[in-house]
């Protein structure tokens, strides 16, 4: 079963051959995860990591790569790279540090949140949540391991659309059938820039065979332009598109009425409920034609077979559970729910399920009742990722002390100053915070107010953990030693349990045990999968559609387990929502501003700002330190359609300061005749700069390239009662520098 | 000659994704500012018809090379055995002869002042980094006579030009200027 070990035979025979003082080590690549899985051969040479290339028997890449994978060893070996645990000497924020023992780091961390644990409860403690990633399960361990709940995650990502799905029709991450798909539609996502990069060759070899692709997203990026209709729709407005499509197909019958009348709850109540969401309603609020969303409801509504690829768009907008409900509905309806070319539940692979380290057994009503801002409202928790407060939420409660004031903040590879919104509170937060620490590989935005930080090393420097992805296992192989004073994230973990005395839960602090015991269905230890270089592939299972009566029963993430769908049907009208106090329809809810929500902003700020999630070569708000990735893109940038621009004497490549009612940042205009003349975009995540290129960093407030400060964080405005989903839509005006 | 190796440029697969740009710095080790290889892209139209189109372009390792030609100290030769087109840095007295004559502004100058550009990754893998990443599978190599059986079925030929470049090019290519 060990895949491909002829190619990796071969390919070591070859390094040999040709470069003989080399030595290659396949592991996986760490530049968006750890976690991602895109599997690589390092190459080393007297002990320095010198290149990369891709895995060719890799199933999740196949042997194909991105930028930043390319630029691993710039990154590794960055000056900016932190050299041993600190405590913070001077005051917050001031960035004055010395060097402590990695024991005194977690006898200061492991004292604290004893003293905390007694003072204040345990729930005091929040971890902050980076994107997913395989030590995601460590953090919630040792929340539930100390009694907290407070796992704070982002509150803008993947969980808001899993949870509009998992409640409409029964399945938390829906995949697209791109292979049988007769029309694609990629909608708020950028397929060609996130996560493992094997999405878009798929999109475009359905292209290739004749597919149709319609792009929805207010600007041309490159998948846009590949698109037979780009529909460029103002941002954060999905939702009333989403509605028109609705009002649409059902006026004009383009529904499978079977499966409706088989499968779908309450489509009676929806009739009369979607009438008043037409395309002339949706025009002024999408900024698109009518006649425009009624060809593309039509296409949709009448393609043999077709797939939606919904991303971070529907995540980051204050009607992000509405949106996405009417979605999961578009996609019912039409009969393109697990169906060939549609949108699908994968069948998965014969490979054994990996034992979780999360600990979720041991959730009780309590802990979820002392949850300090639940990212999901708290009658749907846990959730998918166990139970969460929001991010922001567990940041400001410092702030509002309401319902309570988080104590320590733990930010192990996220930084709060630039990754969420509102940094002004942020930083005040963080200023008053009783106890602050910071994990990294880099020094970092946040960690100025660090009281203690953390440095890890980088997953080129560890041989744990094993990664399993889809129908692929495989332990990661150590690239190179250690170039600091490092522990791993995991062993982090495994450590401070131990520590503060939690030494049964965290195999007394033996990653080997860990390892172990999260194979134990695979009936091999982690020693037994290191004599498979490059891991054991299985085989996938045959796809099985429709399979409706199972899916539709699937049993929530709530401690009932009560089903997602309590008529085993889809939920077009959701009674769950409706029992605890939200519209059982989707709505339309409008943006903290908007043209057609705040119009008497319009005067002062004409102009819609956003900014995009993904980028080609920067990971959030990581990366711009690595010269080969800077190069590319070496400032923070706006585009703005030239009419736009020129009407303001604004030229290409000026440097310009974009003002919403919250914030203003100084970024150069990049003249962009793929955008709407009505809205200007940006990237989130700049702050830091880059020595190599004598590129500057930039301030976390008022004057830097911080797209977090242009939002509103007004608690009744900027966030989705139901999935929080913190809106990135404001209104600007955009002048000359 | 009894081979030619090209690359092949699928411009209606191309994302702009940047893979092959920092593959080849990142295998070749490369300095700030300089590049082997760039993906260009041209915009036409206003919005909302506006058109945007890539093109990944590195040396074209052409038939008839015009830097080999101008080349007054035997620098730069095209091999016999696979046509690639290759600068011994010793011989190279950095003079950029070279980079006036290729149509394409391959060939460039970092702090040495001597002419690098790609080399096909001949000394390094075999393969060249940049056209075995590609996510898209836009860009890929072989000889000419397997890239355009690779096109069979689609819209493919063979870049046209006075120094013959070596590269067969599929869809549509849309180029304001064509020079890295």
């Amino acid at each position: 079963m060990s895949i491909k070990s002829d190619d990796l035979e071969e390919a070591i025979k070859s390094v040999k051959a040709k470069k003989p003082e080399e030595r290659m080590v396949p592991t996986f690549c760490a530049m968006c995860g750890p976690g991602m899985g895109c599997g690589v051969n390092c190459y080393v040479k007297d002990g320095r990591f010198v290149s990369i290339e891709g895995m060719k028997g890799a199933p999740t890449n196949k042997g194909k790569l991105c930028p930043k994978a390319f630029a691993s060893m710039q990154w590794v070996y960055s000056p900016q790279r932190l050299k041993y645990p600190m405590r913070r000497v001077g005051e917050k924020g001031e960035g004055k540090f010395e060097r402590i023992t990695w024991d005194e780091a977690l006898d200061i961390i492991a004292s604290k949140l004893k003293e905390q644990k007694e003072k204040y409860g345990p729930e005091s403690l929040a971890i902050l949540s980076p994107q997913r990633r395989s030590y995601s399960d460590y953090l919630q361990r040792f929340l539930i391991a100390h009694g907290s709940p407070n796992y704070g995650h982002s509150g803008l990502c993947a969980i808001q659309q899993a949870f509009g799905f998992a409640y409409t029709v029964g399945v938390p991450m829906l995949g697209a059938d791109y292979e049988n798909a007769d029309l694609i539609i990629i909608w708020g996502a950028n397929p060609g820039y996130d996560g493992p990069r094997g999405k878009i060759k798929r999109i475009l070899d359905a292209k290739d065979r004749g597919a149709k692709l319609i792009v929805i997203k207010p600007e041309m990026q490159p998948d846009a332009a590949k698109a037979d209709i780009w529909v460029p729709i103002r941002p954060g407005t999905d939702g009333a598109l989403a509605l028109a499509m609705l009002n649409v197909i059902i006026k004009e019958q383009l529904y499978d009425k079977d499966f409706v009348s088989r499968w779908c709850y309450g489509f009676d109540k929806l009739v009369p409920h979607i009438q008043k969401y037409t395309p002339e309603w949706a025009e002024p609020i999408t900024g698109l034609p009518a006649g425009h969303m009624k060809e593309i409801a039509r296409i949709y509504g009448t393609a043999k077979s077709a797939c939606i690829h919904a991303g971070n768009a529907f995540d980051q907008t204050v009607d992000s559970n509405n949106a996405v409900r009417a979605v999961a509905i578009l996609i019912a309806i039409t009969g393109n729910l697990n169906r060939p070319g549609g949108n699908i539940v994968p069948t998965g692979s014969t490979m054994p399920l990996v034992k979780s380290v999360h600990l979720r057994e041991r959730y009780t009503q309590e802990m979820v009742d002392k949850l300090v801002g639940p990212e999901v409202a708290s009658c749907f928790q846990p959730f998918i990722e166990g139970t969460s407060s929001a991010y922001y939420r567990c940041i400001n409660s410092v702030l509002t002390e309401e319902p309570y004031p988080i104590k320590t903040i733990i930010a192990p590879g996220t930084q709060p100053t630039v990754i969420t919104r509102g940094t002004k509170r942020v930083l005040e937060a963080l200023k008053k915070l009783e106890f602050f620490v910071v994990i990294d590989v880099m020094q970092n935005s946040s960690m100025p107010w660090a009281d203690v930080v953390i440095p890890v090393a980088t997953m080129y420097e560890c041989d744990h953990p094993f990664e399993a992805m889809g129908n692929w296992i495989m332990a990661r192989n150590k690239v190179i030693e250690p170039l600091g004073d490092y522990k791993s994230d995991y062993e982090f973990w495994l450590d401070l349990g131990v520590k503060i005395g939690y030494g049964d839960d965290f195999w007394h602090g033996s990653m080997e045990e860990c390892m172990n015991y999260q194979l134990e269905n695979f009936g091999m230890t982690i020693e037994e999968l290191r004599k498979h270089p490059t891991g054991i592939i299985y085989e996938p299972k045959p796809m099985v559609y429709e399979k409706y009566e199972k899916i539709f029963a699937t049993a929530s993430t709530r401690l009932s387990g009560a089903p997602y769908l309590p008529q085993g049907k889809v939920a077009v009208y959701n009674t769950t929502f409706e029992e605890n106090g939200f519209n059982p329809l989707p709505e339309w809810v409008e943006p903290p501003e908007s043209p057609t929500g705040t119009p008497e902003l319009l005067a002062r700020y004409p102009l819609i700002f956003s900014d995009t999630h993904s980028s080609d070569v920067y990971t959030q708000g990581w990366l711009r330190n690595v010269p080969y990735l800077r190069e590319i893109r070496p400032d923070p940038w706006l585009h703005i359609n030239p009419e736009t621009a020129k009407t303001r004497g604004i030229e290409n490549g000026d440097w310009v300061i974009v003002e919403s009612p919250h914030g203003w940042i100084k970024v150069k205009a990049l003249y962009s005749s793929g955008i709407r003349p009505d809205v200007v975009m940006s990237l989130h995540g700049w702050w830091q700069g880059c020595d190599e290129l004598g590129l500057p960093s930039y301030p976390l407030l008022d004057g830097g390239a911080n797209a977090n400060v242009m939002y509103s964080t007004d608690p009744d405005k900027a966030f989705d009662p139901v999935v929080t989903a913190m809106s990135k839509q404001t209104l600007v005006e955009v002048r000359k520098a | 000659m009894t081979k030619q190796y090209g690359f092949y440029f699928d411009a209606d697969r191309c994302v702009q994704c940047r893979t092959c740009e920092v593959a080849c710095k990142s295998t070749h080790n490369i300095e700030p500012g300089i590049k082997w290889r760039r993906v260009i892209e041209t915009w036409g139209g206003d919005y909302p018809n506006a058109t945007r189109t890539f093109f990944s372009l590195a040396c074209m390792h052409c038939g008839e090379p015009a830097c080999v030609e101008v080349c007054s100290t035997g620098a730069i030769s095209k091999r016999a055995e696979d046509g690639i087109v290759v600068v011994d840095r010793d011989k190279c007295n950095g003079c950029q002869d070279c980079f006036s004559a290729c149509p394409y502004g391959v060939p460039q100058f970092g702090d040495d002042g001597i002419m690098q550009k790609c080399d096909f990754c001949v000394e390094i893998r075999g393969e060249p980094a940049c056209a075995v990443s590609c996510p898209a599978e836009a860009l890929n190599f072989g000889t000419l006579d397997e890239l355009l059986e690779m096109a069979t079925g689609k819209a493919a030929k063979r870049m046209s030009g006075s120094t013959e470049p070596s590269i067969i090019i599929v869809g549509k290519l849309q180029l304001a200027s064509l020079v890295i």
